[in-house]
């Protein structure tokens, strides 16, 4: 099921990363599969697994980056489809903390 | 557990302590005590019986098959070489020659390939990979079978290097650095390329009756046989890319790139599980994170050889950073 922006993200389990400088690298004990993550994506990786929503993590980025508000959303989404197919992360649903 | 006094020859190599029931090809350790592992030799029949508990899974290629049985023992055997049962602990060897085999042929597959399951099994993450030792520091090239490592290693071997290891390569960090362990004290090469790099090599055995390549053993005088600091790993490109580029490059590449390059070179790639994969994870970052690492491509070509040589040591000398990638777009692959 894709993810919304309200939704909070968070390493699935079985996921190993490790900051290589500044990009990354990420295992899924669970499949096997390793992944390498560039700069730009370590980071986006960084802000969503720590901020309260994807919604939050995209405001960061926003502020981060100089780039145009539409591409970062594009960029966000694909990214997190990406994840999602991988079982890299999953949601925790919005709710009363 | 097989009693000390049953194994009287001690030897070390990548920096395990060998216990063995029969002379192996290895330099002596004199230190008493702990082994690390224990290699026992048997025939056809206590081979037999150590596969009698079954096999709970197997493969096979023809002339190689492996096998994890019920206990989680490796079996692994060459059929004109010889077979070999690791224990699931890796300190255990049992091993068979065939009759048809060369004891050297017989020692470069026990000390490699069945090696390096047991390596596997003790925590221990090998590569694929030849190192040379070089005004004190090792230099490694990490590849596949038949990619040239042991040939570049020759070229080094001919203007003054040390051989550390060929084909199997063991490091280890401590305080910071990362160091490779010396391996058994022989070369694999081709008979042209043997004779052009290191001179006479008559009556010097084949790897197997299959092939041309012979197993060369190096004296003192060539080898290195205390661990090195590890101060580089060239990741060789396959004969086939190197093939549509003409010229020699070394490239630099970024750290997830060298982590990829060190991820194919592993060893044993068939022994999964999470347990595993979390030490790789674990090991091949920090040698990212240590160890410069860059890809080097060039025509196979004898006559090229000098030039590659030349190549990797200016390499070494410039010593250059690893750039990192600066444009905006996430990229996973």
């Amino acid at each position: 099921m894709p993810l919304s922006f309200s939704d909070r993200v968070r390493v699935a389990p079985d996921v190993l990363f490790r900051l290589l400088s500044d990009e990354a690298v990420l295992v899924n004990l669970k499949t096997e599969c390793y992944l390498g993550l560039n700069a730009v994506g370590a980071r986006m990786w960084n802000v969503l697994t720590t901020a309260d929503s994807v919604q939050s993590a995209y405001e960061a980025l926003l502020r981060e980056y100089d780039v145009e508000s539409s591409r970062l959303r594009a960029d966000l989404t694909g990214f997190l489809d990406q994840l999602v197919d991988q079982q890299l992360i999953e949601a925790i649903p919005p709710g009363p903390s | 557990m097989t009693r000390e006094a049953e194994l009287p020859h001690r030897y070390c190599v990548y920096g395990l302590r060998v216990a063995s029931d029969r002379p192996l090809l290895l330099p002596p350790d004199a230190s008493d005590g702990f082994c690390d592992l224990e290699i026992v030799h048997g025939d056809e029949r206590t081979l037999a019986a150590a596969l009698a508990g079954g096999l709970v899974e197997s493969e096979s290629d023809g002339w190689f098959s492996r096998s994890v049985l019920a206990d989680g023992s490796h079996h692994v055997r060459w059929d004109t070489v010889g077979e070999f049962v690791v224990s699931a602990d890796g300190r255990r060897m049992l091993c068979r020659r065939m009759d048809s085999a060369e004891p050297a042929s017989f020692h470069v597959y026990m000390l490699g390939q069945a090696l390096s399951y047991a390596l596997v099994q003790q925590g221990l993450e090998p590569l694929h990979a030849t190192a040379v030792v070089l005004d004190g520091e090792a230099v490694a090239f990490l590849g596949g079978n038949a990619f040239g490592k042991s040939t570049l290693a020759a070229c080094f071997l001919a203007r003054g290097g040390r051989m550390l290891t060929d084909d199997l390569l063991i490091v280890r960090e401590s305080d910071g650095i990362v160091r490779a362990y010396p391996g058994p004290a022989r070369l694999k090469l081709f008979p042209g390329i043997a004779r052009r790099l290191l001179g006479d090599v008559g009556g010097a055995p084949r790897m197997n009756v299959d092939t041309r390549k012979l197993i060369l053993p190096l004296d003192s005088t060539l080898t290195c046989a205390m661990p090195a600091r590890l101060r580089a790993i060239y990741s060789v490109a396959p004969p086939r890319d190197a093939a549509r580029r003409p010229h020699v490059a070394v490239e630099r590449v970024s750290r997830r790139g060298a982590f990829v390059e060190l991820l194919r070179g592993t060893l044993n790639r068939r022994s999964r599980g999470p347990a595993r994969r979390t030490r790789q994870f674990s090991t091949l970052a920090r040698i990212v994170e240590t160890v410069p690492i860059r890809t080097l491509s060039f025509p196979r070509s004898v006559e090229r050889l000098t030039e590659v040589r030349d190549a990797v040591l200016d390499d070494l000398a410039e010593g250059r950073s690893v750039p990192t990638p600066s444009d905006f777009a996430p990229s996973v692959n």
